[in-house]
């Protein structure tokens, strides 16, 4: 420390340079928007850096390929209008009125998920400053993240009464590390349990739409459309609403996470369910097919869960394959 | 290892094992509130039992916030020959009169049982649990005696004598240090001497603690606080200037000194650690580093010589259930850090900082043993508020709060009325320098220095009494710590 020590000093209470600390709140204003200081955007900039950098090559590539692509649409709508002038005037007066239509239609799009692609980067942004936070007991760190947290959440009825708890904790004494947990516990129990049911529900109707199901095609075919449709609601679940460019990354992120997890998925919980619970895979091959195809689900969900969560799982247990996978043993048609 | 050492054990072994009979029928939890004298040992027994029994706003306390704790209620202590604490009392003095309870001056115990939902597989099919909390409230000074077991009576006189004529201390032993050279270890025993000696050396003691240098190590701790030992033989013994590893001849002063010291230990200090101390299963260490930090370097660097010496005594460490079953183990351990309302929370920190200095010793000890260790900075009751005061450029952190009657901050004294804003001085960054002689200025001499903590009144709180919700600061977390896993 730089700082010189600084000496005691006595105020009387009626010194105008003593200012109270703010009294908690009593009604929060939930529509608050998150303070935006120096640090947290500093912090948000090294967490940022961290993530892997993308090959500059393919940049080039997909730049160029993007240009032309562009240009050829740009070609051939310029094409077809002068084309329609050339047949009849009105008709391409209708071609202008489309066109227009089109590129309104398509920057309206695009800001909407750039929008999305924004709302998923803060979440993962969130979640890598509450993991120092909790790492180093920051507490002006886990303010920061309490804030944008109820940014997040603050349209979201069903998590106002933690909203309201964190904001009264908030001027406590409590300290940095304490305050993320707390506010996992607050806002992320509710939210936990739903996602907890969802991949449970989606799990169970995978698993016994494939058992029944004639088809290898229809099974890949369910499997795929459950997954995607569990994976968006998921997001949702946590305030994610990713929008379809968003979506891929959000896909691409949870196929990321399975391969990596994969593995040790398999040693720990996978094989123990296929061997412990094995009777029904043995009784019938058909059977334990749909088994399978509920347990990948369920991985899919497990892995969608940890991606759009906003923090870390600290103060609460991850949920295991085995409590949301458990349902495909307990009551499969057997 | 002596026979009456031997003895010792064995009666602690076969407390343990009745008690782990009782425990299968009725989980208990013996919490070990250790503290030297004015560390807040009252306060804190007061403001846990009335959380526990009244609720507070405890976000962290695991059991309390999920709401799966139903209540606690007192029941008979599990002593009858010893009175109950009288906790009653306490609050009201707390919160009617605004006073600190009184110094304790005798042994209480209350036994708190808490009913909860408990979330474990068996318990939750159980329907209601309880956990009985045993707890103790004892004179701190007597806690100073534990470090008196592991030594022999040439041993304490050679440290005692000369940690008097080191600092601040040499002042206070003038009279004893005069007496003393008079003595002649070898002479024949006599009781007028003795009894001299024992009353100057009790009065070195007895001025040693006066407040402005808060010096703690200070054993036996029965001269300062006799209960009901007050006038017994067991108390007229003193040090002599003898070497370490001397061994009394029969017929001397020295041998006189030495049988009564062992008398000491035998029927004073080894019964208090054993019906209060041996069995813990949890243990808080309550510091009240702030009064040490106030008076300077040299009461720190006391404070610190005085808590290795008592923490050597207890075993930390994880249970197998063979020690579970003969010597349970204090498994959990909290060294807090009391009265950090008296700071603004931005210093806390560096006050943790601090005490895990002081108990480092003891601190790897426990965790090499594989106990659960922490270190916090909490007030039980926290008697301020924070604001922040601007004085020239600087932004300064401030507390506010109503000082007690005749707390003085340069040549300001209070008269207990007025509530006022402090700045009490930024802490030493560094651990070590708190530690130093001459690492910073105390209050002890001059009555200014680096650091001014000033004692406040309790709060003002509103309300009936019976009902009010006592501030605090972390004891949610301190509950978390000390109980959360028993209340899972």
């Amino acid at each position: 420390m730089s700082q010189k020590p600084r000496r005691p000093e006595t105020f009387t209470l009626d010194d105008p340079e003593l200012v109270f600390a703010e009294q908690q709140p009593d009604v929060i204003d939930l529509m608050a928007e998150p303070p935006q200081n120096g640090e947290i955007a500093e912090v948000s900039a090294v967490a940022t850096a961290t993530t892997p950098r993308r090959s500059r090559l393919g940049a080039v590539l997909w730049t160029a390929l993007g240009g032309l692509v562009s240009l050829a649409f740009g070609l051939g709508v310029t094409n077809l209008i002068e084309d329609l002038f050339a047949r009849a005037p009105w008709l391409g007066w209708v071609g202008v009125y489309f066109t227009v239509l089109l590129v309104i239609a398509l920057v309206l799009i695009l800001g909407r998920e750039a929008l999305a692609l924004r709302r998923l980067a803060k979440i993962d942004d969130l979640r890598a400053r509450a993991e120092t936070a909790i790492r180093t007991d920051d507490r002006t760190m886990a303010l920061g993240v309490v804030s944008s947290l109820e940014g997040v959440y603050s349209s979201h009825a069903r998590t106002a009464r933690g909203r309201a708890s964190l904001a009264r904790e908030k001027t406590e004494i409590i300290d940095g590390a304490d305050l993320v947990r707390l506010a996992e516990r607050e806002l992320m129990t509710g939210l936990d349990a739903e996602a907890r049911y969802l991949v449970a529900g989606a799990a169970k109707r995978v698993s016994v739409i494939t058992a029944v199901a004639p088809r290898a095609v229809i099974d890949i075919a369910v499997v795929g459309f459950t997954a995607v449709s569990l994976i968006r609601r998921i997001a949702d679940v946590y305030g994610g609403r990713p929008g379809t460019l968003g979506f891929l990354r959000l896909l691409r992120q949870v196929l990321t996470h399975l391969a990596v997890t994969g593995g040790m998925a398999a040693g720990e919980g996978f094989l123990d369910q296929i061997v412990g619970h094995g009777l029904a895979a043995k009784l019938s091959a058909r059977l334990g097919e749909g088994v399978i195809n509920g347990i990948l689900t369920a991985r899919i969900g497990l892995a969608a869960i940890a991606v759009c969560r906003p923090l870390p799982f600290a103060a609460r247990s991850a949920p295991t394959l085995r409590e949301v996978a458990g349902g495909l043993f307990d009551k499969s048609p057997t | 290892m002596k026979v009456s050492d031997l003895s010792h054990e064995a009666r602690i072994v076969a407390s343990s094992m009745l008690d782990a009979a009782a425990e299968a029928l009725n989980p208990t939890v013996r919490l070990g509130v250790t503290g030297l004298s004015r560390a807040g040992k009252t306060v804190f027994i007061t403001a846990l039992v009335h959380a526990l029994t009244n609720g507070a706003r405890m976000p962290l306390f695991r059991a309390y916030a999920d709401g799966r704790l139903i209540g606690a209620r007192l029941s008979p202590q599990p002593d009858d020959s010893v009175p109950r604490f009288d906790i009653e009392t306490h609050l009201k003095a707390l919160l009617e009169d605004r006073k600190w309870p009184q110094s304790t001056r005798r042994i209480s115990e209350l036994r708190l049982i808490v009913d909860f939902g408990s979330e474990t597989f068996l318990g939750r099919r159980r329907g209601t649990s309880h956990l009985t909390l045993d707890i103790v409230d004892y004179p701190g000074e007597w806690l100073l005696d534990l470090g008196l077991m592991g030594k022999t009576y040439s041993q304490w006189s050679a440290e005692t004598v000369a940690m008097s004529r080191r600092g601040a201390r040499q002042e206070f032993a003038r009279d004893w240090h005069k007496h003393l050279k008079t003595l002649d270890a070898a002479a024949p025993e006599s009781e007028a001497e003795a009894r001299a000696s024992a009353d100057l050396f009790t009065a070195y003691l007895r001025s040693s603690r006066e407040a402005r240098h808060a010096l703690s190590a200070l054993p036996p701790g029965r001269f300062l606080m006799p209960g009901d030992l007050e006038g017994s033989p067991m108390l007229t013994f003193a040090p002599l200037d003898v070497a370490a590893d001397a061994e009394p001849k029969p017929g001397t002063l020295h041998a006189m000194m030495a049988r009564r010291y062992d008398a000491y230990v035998d029927g004073v200090v080894r019964p208090f650690f054993r019906d209060h101390f041996a069995r813990l299963d949890r243990q808080i260490v309550l510091v009240d580093v702030l009064a040490a930090l106030d008076a300077g370097p040299d009461a720190v660097s006391d404070l610190e010589t005085a808590l290795v010496d008592v923490l050597a005594a207890f075993r930390h460490g994880r249970n197998s259930w063979l020690t579970a079953l003969f010597r349970p183990r204090v498994d959990k351990i909290l060294f807090a850090a009391t009265k950090a309302d008296h700071l603004h929370h931005t210093s806390h920190d560096r006050l943790e900082a601090i005490l895990g200095r002081l108990v480092q010793r003891a601190r790897e000890t426990a965790q090499f043993g594989g106990a659960e260790v922490d270190v916090l900075a909490i007030s039980a009751v926290r008697a301020t508020r924070e604001a922040t005061a601007k004085r020239g450029k600087q932004e300064l952190p401030v507390i506010a709060g109503t000082p007690e009657p005749g707390e003085r901050s340069g040549d300001k004294t209070f008269t207990g009325e007025e509530e006022i804003g402090v700045f009490p001085g930024d802490l030493p960054a560094d651990p070590n320098v708190a530690l130093a002689p001459g690492g910073y200025r105390g209050r002890a001499e001059t009555g200014e220095g680096d650091v001014g903590i000033i004692r406040f009144r309790p709060p003002k709180l509103e309300g009936p009494w019976g009902k009010t919700r006592l501030p605090h600061i972390r004891m949610d977390r301190v509950l978390q710590f000390l109980l959360g896993d028993k209340l899972a």
